[in-house]
């Protein structure tokens, strides 16, 4: 049992911790968006401190869907409710088209030379990869060798798939569409082959149910990013991911500074700090299992590249041209996989 | 004087109604007449959009479907639930309405994902099926309609039979026996006295399963999966994924009209049967 | 009347039963007689009311039969007894129109069209309810929606009516008006018909006999006059009417006999009940309208102080006060002398039948 008088201790103890800051109130602050989930507890517990002890800046998080970030931006007119964004590729560019950033300058990002090429442009700062692959239970299924594998048998009566909802939604559907003769630009050939074995498909699914569908049984393989695998494989369900034969798809989570931002110098150091070694080396690891920019931080076997310039192979899409059409996907797999 | 004062006193109220229900409301509707996402243009367009695709009228078909469907399901599971919860004593009516409003003190999402344990190909109900020989295949429960109508009857189901139970409770157990000294079968007795008495209830319990099912995003999505397409899940698709606010604001205002259509068409059977309770 | 269906007789014998542990009815034995009227009269929790249920087969008993005609009807759903019954609250449907509660019973047999329609006009014509057929409950009168209960349960011509506190949520004028309204109807139909209540003079005007309960048992079965004037028990003596107790022992005892010297100063020679020895203590019950006055002292008189004397309706009630401390009700018509302050001594009256008990010291 605990005493009263040790509660109290420990109830001041907390107190002062969260005082602290805001009595010694250095050198600023920086109100930062991230997604809610596992970057807001990532970000909390291993960025925040690392800020605060390399620049003496306190991170003030608001965690907040792509969406929601842009919206707010947008909504505010150049009074933004937070200095940075973070955003995947298709929010970026509608934040480029809406000129809701300020211009990027580089040269502010003492760990710049430490990223590969093309992570830093006019708009902002590349601080995370995502890998998209297939996910697939062994133990149940054969190894598949690429897209088309996954609407053909054994695979497809096991198959969940997702829609455009989301980025790797939407990229694996490409990447589908591509094998069957289509292109970034077109994926019809996507739609007409799901048609054809759609009776057979275990599950089309919400994006949000997908890990538990696929820890049910409910499908054995789908397309996913690597990050998910980790988690789902972390708590002991049966899934191994695989590289398809054209490739494994890559797409970078930006870092922006919103237009108007109150702090946009600490911003940059924020954006310092998330691409720096040690916090890299941290989120690296479980529970985290982010994908680092920093060719420094040490990958674990986990991943299937072994340095971060081996990214450079993997397949990338230009989303200035897939936004215009997402729309339009999305209301088409509506449609055509509807009941 | 005394009835200005009273209706003074609600007007803090009336003012936060006017904030928070009904300004986000006119808003939606300000929106929904936009040509474009960026909302700059306005126009028609939208609302063209949608009811120019008859794909538009097959979800809504679909969305209250749903909602009637799992009414009817809650109903028919519900009454005789409720029927036993009168007739038993009362510590197991403590038990009873313990385990009824359960359902109420999880989360939605926990509720959710727990169906997709019960009746998934390797969940509960396959498992048992299988293995007791009944079937040879696992069925195919989670992702159709019927799971989906089956999970929405567990997750409405406290909607159903608090309003149901609290009418019902107040019924003069006399009259059960009075029907029964007459030389009815309870049979009789439950159609002719307990269910026309018990209509404000059921109507009240109709109209809130109703409104609830067909705005069930979460678990239309999870359970149902995406090839059973209702409002919501275009609701949450335009204004989440595609950013098209006014689209999106269409389809709610459809969604919201719909379903008030559907409610008040009940409240108004539920007026008409209501002056019997308290005669 | 077209037809007046012949009373049935009602025999409950040696009823038992049990709520959990508790006995609600306790070995309950009544015969009644083809259209007899009687009251179960007790206190709330007597057990009257459970009795009327299981006599209905609302309530299934631990024990004991129920027969109509000699035949058992235990084995018999409530809905196949043909029992009327009428509740306390009514118990109409509000959702129904007066027509319809009457019709109920009778499309619940089976009957159609225009039978139904005569026998719910007749039986609402003899209720006087002839011109309300299409009212809802809600919108009569207690009086009326009782009467339309009463229709309601003649209606399907029931071999036994049952009564569950039926007047009393009536207010004083309109309960006698009813009483004497079912009175008249069961007279005329001629049916065996059980009537519960709490209120003796209810008991008393409508019952052919009355059955008092006390604790799930009867504690005497007879007329209303010989409970009155006859109370077999402590308890019945005390619920059913004002009565005068006075303490006093055996003086001696001849036979069917007992001289008993009163506590107050006096010597009585009444009869004995049963088991009563020389020496032991009693406890005398008299009714005060069999109590007189006098100005001259005697052996069978005793001395009282007197208090307040109140005229009630066409009589005078004295109160007064023995020398042993008891309080005495002493009831006289008005004409008798006005309250003259000298006669402080009481005795028994000319057709005086007090009651002997034993008392426990």
């Amino acid at each position: 049992m605990f005493s009263r008088r040790s509660l109290l201790a420990g109830a001041t103890a907390l107190g002062g911790t969260s005082l602290l800051p805001s009595l010694a109130h250095a050198k600023g602050i920086v109100t930062a968006a991230t997604y809610p989930g596992s970057w807001e507890e990532a970000y909390r517990t291993v960025v925040a401190p690392a800020l605060k002890k390399a620049h003496d800046i306190d991170l003030e998080l608001q965690p907040l869907y792509a969406v929601d970030q842009i919206a707010k931006v947008r909504a505010a007119r150049g009074a933004p409710p937070f200095d940075a964004f973070v955003l995947d590729p298709g929010p970026r560019i509608t934040g480029i088209d809406g000129g809701l950033f300020e211009k990027f300058d580089g040269k502010k990002i003492s760990n710049a030379s430490k990223l590969p090429a093309g992570m830093i442009d006019e708009w902002g700062i590349c601080v995370g990869a995502q890998v998209v692959g297939i996910g697939y239970n062994p133990k149940k299924l054969p190894k598949p060798k690429g897209w088309k594998d996954l609407l053909s048998d054994p695979w497809v009566s096991r198959l969940g798939i997702t829609g455009f909802q989301t980025t790797f939604g939407t990229v694996s559907l490409i990447e589908i569409a591509k094998a069957f003769g289509g292109s970034e630009t077109n994926v019809e050939p996507a739609f007409v082959e799901l048609k054809k074995v759609l009776p057979k498909i275990a599950a089309v699914g919400n994006p949000a149910a997908m890990a538990g569908l696929l820890q049910q049984g409910q499908c054995d393989i789908t397309y996913t990013n690597i990050q998910t695998v980790a988690i789902l494989k972390s708590r002991g369900v049966d899934i191994e991911f695989v590289k398809p034969d054209s490739g494994a798809v890559a797409f970078f989570t930006t870092m922006h500074i919103a237009k108007g931002a109150a702090d946009a110098e600490n911003a940059y150091k924020y954006f310092d700090t998330v691409v720096s070694k040690a916090v890299g080396d941290a989120l690296v690891q479980p529970p985290h299992n982010f994908i680092p920019v920093n060719k420094e931080v040490v990958l674990p076997p986990s991943l299937p590249m072994t340095n971060l310039d081996e990214m450079s192979t993997y397949v990338r899409h230009d989303w200035s041209k897939i936004n215009p059409l997402r729309a339009a996907w999305i209301e088409k797999f509506n449609k055509e996989m509807a009941k | 004087m005394n009835k200005l004062a009273e209706w003074q006193l609600t007007l803090p109220l009336a003012l936060a109604f006017a904030a928070i229900f009904l300004a986000p409301l006119l808003m939606l509707v300000g929106v929904s007449f936009f040509n474009d996402d960026k909302i700059t243009e306005p126009g028609f367009a939208q609302w063209a959009k949608f009811y120019g695709d008859p794909f538009s009228y097959k979800v809504i078909g679909d969305t209250m479907l749903l909602g009637v469907k799992t009414v009817c399901a809650t109903i028919l599971v519900g009454y005789p639930l409720a029927l036993v919860y009168l007739d038993a004593p009362q510590r197991l009516q403590k038990v009873l309405i313990f385990i009824i409003v359960m359902p109420l003190l999880l989360s939605v999402v926990v509720r959710t994902f727990a169906w997709i344990v019960v009746l998934g190909r390797e969940g509960v109900v396959n498992q048992l099926l299988l293995s007791l020989g009944i079937i040879s295949e696992p069925l195919r429960l989670l992702q159709t309609e019927l799971g989906l109508v089956i999970s929405l009857t567990q997750i409405e189901m406290p909607l159903m039979l608090l309003p149901l139970i609290s009418v019902m409770s107040r019924l003069d157990p006399n009259l059960r026996d009075a029907s029964a000294a007459l030389g009815a079968s309870r049979w009789r007795t439950l159609f002719t006295v307990i269910v026309p008495l018990s209509m404000p209830g059921l109507v009240a319990g109709c109209l809130l399963v109703f409104a609830s099912s067909t705005t069930a995003f979460i678990s239309q999505t999870v359970i149902g999966g995406v090839r059973l397409i209702y409002l919501p899940l275009l609701i949450w698709q335009q204004s989440l994924v595609v950013f098209n606010w006014p689209f999106a604001a269409v389809v709610s205002i459809s969604l919201l009209v719909s379903v008030l259509t559907v409610v008040s068409a009940l409240s108004w059977l539920g007026r008409r049967s209501g002056g019997y309770v308290h005669g | 009347m077209q037809s007046t269906p012949a009373g049935r007789t009602l025999d409950v014998e040696d009823l038992t039963v049990r709520y959990g542990q508790a006995l609600a009815v306790d070995g309950v034995t009544l015969a009644i007689e083809p259209g007899e009227v009687v009251a179960l009269l007790g206190p709330s929790g007597c057990g009257k009311t459970t009795l009327l249920r299981v006599i209905a087969g609302f309530v299934r008993q631990a024990g004991g039969r129920v027969r109509v005609d000699g035949a058992t009807i235990d084995h018999l759903p409530a809905n196949q007894r043909n029992i009327g019954i009428v509740f306390q609250n009514y118990a109409l449907f509000p959702h129904m129109t007066v027509a319809e509660n009457v019709a109920y019973g009778l499309h619940a047999r089976g009957m159609r069209g225009p039978e139904v329609l005569a026998q719910v006009s007749r039986f609402l014509d003899i209720v006087q309810l002839g011109g309300f057929r299409e009212r809802l409950p809600r919108q009569l009168s207690g009086g009326q929606q009782q009467r339309v209960a009463l229709a309601r349960a003649l209606a399907v011509e029931p071999s036994i009516l049952l009564l569950d506190e039926p007047f009393a949520a009536l207010d004083r004028n309109l309960r006698l008006d009813m009483q004497i309204e079912v009175k008249r109807l069961q007279r005329t139909l001629g049916l065996t018909t059980i009537l519960v209540t709490h209120d003796q003079d209810e008991a008393m005007s409508v019952a052919d006999r009355i059955a008092v309960m006390n604790r799930g048992r009867v504690e005497q079965f007879d007329t209303p006059v010989a409970i009155y004037d006859r109370p077999q028990t402590l308890f019945v003596n005390g619920f059913i009417g004002t009565t005068n107790l006075l303490n006093g022992r055996v003086a001696a005892l001849d036979g069917g006999t007992a001289t008993v010297a009163l506590d107050a100063g006096a010597t009585l020679r009444l009869p004995a009940p049963t088991g009563l020895s020389t020496g032991a203590p009693v406890m005398l019950s008299v009714r005060p309208e069999q109590l007189a006055l006098s100005q001259v002292p005697g052996p069978e008189s005793w001395r009282i102080e007197r208090g307040l004397s109140l005229p009630l309706g066409a009589q005078l009630v004295h109160e007064a006060r023995t020398t042993d401390g008891a309080s005495l009700k002493i009831v006289e018509p008005r004409r008798a002398s006005p309250a003259d302050a000298a006669r402080i001594y009481c005795m028994l009256a000319a057709d005086a039948h007090p009651t002997l008990f034993p008392r426990s010291t």
